[in-house]
C-alpha cells in the first residue's frame, strides 16, 4: 500500500468508530436516556447525584471539615471517566460533537498515569518516535487501559507522520 | 535633507511614527487577508470522507489539512454548506434574523479557504456586529495578566487580588526567571481568590510544567497551548495537531479547563508562511482547535500582533480571526495583550473591535500590573489605565468586565492577600514573608516598590513546592490552620470543579458562588434590540459610578 493508501485506511476506521459508536461509550444515565443541556447542565446543580469521585464521594463529602480531618485526600479529587461520559453527552446534545469525542479520550485516559499520559505526550511530538514506537503505545492505550479512541488516534498519527516524514530518523 | 517643512517636522515626531509599517508582501505571507497565493474554495467528499479541500487532493494534504478534513468540518453538510455564496454566509452572520445556532452550522461546513473568502466580504463594523451575536457565552468578561519583574510573591498575590476584585474572571501570570513558575502560580491562586472567589488562574509555561502545576491543583485552567497553520511552523514549534490533540485529552482527563492560543502573524514571524495571507493560516488553527475538540482559543494575534498591525487592514483581520472563532462555535479569549503601539489612539482603536461588541474574554489579558512588571512584553491596556478603561464602559455604556473600586477597599484587600500568601509560606516551611513586605505590597504601584528577596531561597523553594509534591489541597489546609477559612474554602471550591468537569464546556467562568456560567447555561441569544446580554440595572448603576464624578450634592 502506498502511504496515501494507508492514511485512508486508517481514517476510514476512526470516521467508522466514530459514526458507528464502539461500545466504549455507554450512556450510563440513571434512567438510560442521554444527558441533555437544556435540563443537566450544569451537573453540580442539576444532577448532583451523578457527580461521583473516583472513590465514590459526592460533592457535598468534599468539605473543609473533610480535608482538614484527612477524610478526604487531595488524589481523590479528581473526574471519573462517568462523569466525563456525562459532559460528553451534554456536549453532544449543543451539537458539539467535536467536545464530546475529546472528553470521551480524556474519559480514557484518566486511569494513565500522570507520568505515562505525559510520556505518550512527548512521543507523540514529531520526530521523536519510530513508526513501531507508536503503535506500542496505541496497543499499551488499547490493551492496558482499555482506551479503544485514544489508541486509533494514536495509530492515525502513526500514518500521517510516517507520510509526512515526522517519524523519528535513524 | 532638503528643507523640512515644519508640519512634517512635528508628525514625524509623533508616537504613532515610532510605530513599524509595511507594504504589502504577499510572498512571504505579509498580506492580512487575500494573498493572491491562498487557495480558492472547494470541497470533495467520498463515502463520507473529504478527498479534495481548497483545491488540494487528499494524497497533497500536509498533517494540518489532514486534520482539518478528518475533524474539523461536518462532511454530512459540507458540500451543501459550500454552495451558499460567500456573501450570502456573512450576510447570515450580520443579520439579526439569522440565529446564532445557524450560522454556527453553516461554518461547520465549511473550509479555511471558504471561511477566509466570507470574512473578506464584511467590514469592521459588519464584524462587530457578527461578534456581538456568534460570541458562545452570553455575559461577557475578561482576563488579566498578573506578573511582576521580580517574581515577587507577596506583590503577585496583592495584585492578583486587586486584579479579581476589579472584576476579572480569569488572571494569567508567567515567570520572569524560569525556575519561579511553581511559586508564582501559588501566589496567584491564594491572592485571586482572595480578591473574588471563583476566579480562575493559570501560569503560562512550558507545556509539560504547565501540565503538572495543573494536575497538582495550583492552577485552574491552561492557555499557552499553540497550534500553527503551516506544518513547517508547527513542527518548529515542537508539535502536531495530534500531540496538542493528545495534550488536550490530557488535561480533560484531569478535569481541568484549556484553550488552545494562536494567532495572525505566528508563521511569518516564524518565516514559513509560505506565501498565504495571515488570516488564512489562522483561519487553519481555529479550525485545528475545533477537530482537537478544544473548548476554545486565544487569539488575535497575541504576541505576534505588530505583525499585522504593520500591514494595510491588519487590524480588521486580527478581528476577523475573532470573529471566525466564535462562528465555529468556541470560547475566544481575544488578544488585546501585547503593547502593539506608541499611539494611544491606535491603542483604543484596537480595542473597539472586542470592547465595542463584547467576547468571553475581552483582553487575554489586560496587564493588572504596571507596563513594567509585565512580563509577557506589555499588554494593550495596563494597571494605570484602569480610570481610561472604566470611563470607556461608562461614556459608552459598555460592560468590558471590570467595575469602579475605591482606594480604601483596594488597600484592606491587598493586605488581607498579602497576610494570607505570608501564613500559607509560613505554613507550608518556604522562605518567610515578613511585615514590612506586607506593607509594601499592600501600598505598593509595582516591583519597584518592593523590598529585595533572597532569590536563591526563593527559587530553591519553588522547586521544592513541585518536588514536594505540594497541591492544592495542602494550600487549602495552610490557609484553614492560619485563620483563613473563607479563602481555603474558596481554594477548595476550585479544586472541587475537578470532579464535576462542568466547567470544561465552552466558555465556561464561575460566579462568586462558584456557579458555572458557560455557553451551555449561559448561551449568547443575541438577535437584536432586546436580546442578548443587556447593560442595564444595578450592573449599569455599578459601572456608571466612577470614583470622580460629582453628584448634585457636591456642587
Amino acid at each position: 500500500m502506498s502511504q496515501q493508501d494507508i492514511i485512508a485506511a486508517i481514517v476510514k476506521e476512526v470516521l467508522a468508530e466514530l459514526n458507528g459508536g464502539n461500545g466504549s461509550a455507554a450512556p450510563a444515565a440513571s434512567n438510560g436516556r442521554s444527558l441533555n443541556y437544556k435540563t443537566d447542565y450544569p451537573l453540580a446543580q442539576k444532577r448532583r447525584e451523578l457527580v461521583k469521585t473516583a472513590t465514590g464521594k459526592t460533592l457535598d463529602d468534599i468539605t473543609l471539615d473533610a480535608i482538614m480531618s484527612g477524610a478526604v485526600k487531595a488524589e481523590e479529587i479528581r473526574i471519573t471517566p462517568q462523569t466525563l461520559e456525562y459532559q460528553a453527552q451534554i456536549a453532544e446534545s449543543i451539537s458539539r460533537p467535536q467536545l464530546a469525542r475529546n472528553m470521551r479520550r480524556a474519559g480514557e485516559l484518566t486511569n494513565v498515569p500522570d507520568e505515562r499520559v505525559l510520556g505518550m505526550y512527548n512521543a507523540l511530538r514529531p520526530n521523536r518516535s519510530s513508526k513501531a514506537e507508536l503503535l506500542a503505545i496505541a496497543d499499551e492505550l488499547e490493551s492496558q487501559y482499555g482506551a479503544k479512541v485514544c489508541a486509533n488516534f494514536v495509530r492515525e498519527a502513526a500514518g500521517v507522520y510516517e507520510a509526512r516524514d515526522v517519524l523519528k530518523k535513524d | 535633507m532638503a528643507k523640512r517643512q515644519k508640519r512634517f517636522e512635528v508628525l514625524d515626531a509623533r508616537e504613532v511614527n515610532k510605530d513599524g509599517f509595511v507594504t504589502e508582501w504577499p510572498e512571504v505571507g505579509l498580506i492580512a487577508m487575500g494573498s493572491p497565493n491562498d487557495p480558492q474554495p472547494s470541497v470533495k467528499v467520498a463515502n463520507g470522507m473529504i478527498v479534495e479541500m481548497d483545491g488540494k487532493k487528499r494524497e497533497q494534504f500536509d498533517f494540518n489539512e489532514l486534520f482539518i478534513a478528518n475533524y474539523a468540518i461536518n462532511t454530512a453538510v459540507a458540500e451543501q454548506m459550500m454552495a451558499i455564496p460567500c456573501v450570502e454566509i456573512a450576510r447570515k452572520i450580520v443579520d439579526i434574523n439569522v440565529p446564532r445556532a445557524e450560522v454556527a452550522k453553516v461554518f461547520s461546513g465549511l473550509t479555511p479557504a471558504k471561511i477566509a473568502a466570507v470574512m473578506d466580504e464584511l467590514n469592521v463594523v459588519e464584524m462587530m456586529m457578527g461578534l456581538q451575536k456568534m460570541r458562545a457565552r452570553r455575559t461577557p468578561g475578561n482576563q488579566a495578566h498578573v506578573t511582576n519583574m521580580q517574581d515577587n510573591p507577596v506583590l503577585m498575590a496583592a495584585d492578583a487580588a486587586e486584579a479579581t476584585y476589579y472584576g476579572f474572571d480569569e488572571i494569567e501570570t508567567t515567570v520572569a526567571v524560569f525556575n519561579y513558575g511553581p511559586m508564582n502560580a501559588l501566589a496567584l491562586l491564594v491572592g485571586g481568590q482572595v480578591g473574588r472567589p471563583g476566579a480562575l488562574s493559570q501560569d503560562a509555561l512550558e507545556e509539560s510544567i504547565e501540565l503538572q502545576l495543573g494536575l497538582r491543583g495550583l492552577t485552574a485552567y491552561a492557555e499557552t497551548v499553540s497550534v500553527y497553520g503551516t506544518e513547517k511552523v508547527f513542527i518548529d514549534g515542537d508539535d502536531t495537531p495530534w500531540s496538542k490533540g493528545f495534550l488536550a485529552s490530557a488535561y480533560a482527563s484531569r478535569g481541568l479547563k484549556m484553550r488552545f492560543t494562536s494567532g495572525t502573524g505566528s508563521e511569518v514571524q516564524m518565516a514559513y508562511a509560505e506565501g498565504k495571507s495571515m488570516l488564512y493560516l489562522e483561519i487553519k488553527c481555529v479550525m485545528i482547535t475545533k477537530g482537537a475538540g478544544v473548548q476554545g482559543l486565544q487569539n488575535g494575534s497575541i504576541s505576534c500582533i505588530g505583525v499585522p498591525g504593520g500591514v494595510p487592514g491588519g487590524i480588521r483581520a486580527v478581528l476577523a480571526e475573532n470573529l471566525v472563532t466564535t462562528c465555529l462555535d468556541l470560547e475566544v479569549a481575544s488578544g488585546n495583550d501585547q503593547t502593539f503601539s506608541h499611539s494611544p489612539f491606535r491603542r483604543t482603536a484596537r480595542l473597539m473591535g472586542q470592547f465595542l461588541p463584547g467576547t468571553d474574554f475581552i483582553f487575554s489579558g489586560y496587564s493588572a500590573v504596571p507596563n513594567y512588571d509585565n512580563v509577557f512584553a506589555g499588554s494593550n491596556f495596563d494597571s494605570d489605565d484602569y480610570d481610561d478603561f472604566l470611563i470607556l464602559q461608562r461614556d459608552l455604556k459598555v460592560d468590558g468586565g471590570l467595575r469602579p473600586v475605591r482606594e480604601a477597599e483596594i488597600i484592606e484587600l491587598r493586605h488581607k492577600a498579602a497576610k494570607a500568601i505570608q501564613a500559607v509560606f509560613a505554613e507550608l516551611g518556604l522562605p518567610a514573608i515578613t511585615d514590612e513586605e506586607v506593607e509594601a505590597a499592600t501600598y505598593a504601584h509595582g516591583s519597584n516598590d518592593m523590598p529585595a528577596r533572597d532569590k536563591v531561597q526563593d527559587t530553591k523553594a519553588a522547586q521544592e513546592i513541585l518536588k514536594r509534591g505540594i497541591t492544592g489541597v495542602d494550600v487549602v489546609k495552610a490557609l484553614a490552620k492560619r485563620g483563613f477559612p473563607e479563602v481555603a474554602d474558596a481554594v477548595l471550591n476550585i479544586q472541587k470543579q475537578r470532579v464535576s468537569g462542568d466547567y470544561l464546556h465552552t466558555s465556561a467562568i464561575l460566579d462568586k458562588d462558584f456557579n458555572v456560567v458557560a455557553a451551555v447555561n449561559d448561551l449568547n441569544d443575541y438577535q437584536g434590540p432586546g436580546t442578548g446580554y443587556r447593560l442595564q440595572g444595578e450592573r449599569w448603576e455599578q459601572l456608571a459610578n466612577i470614583r470622580h464624578a460629582m453628584s448634585p450634592e457636591d456642587i
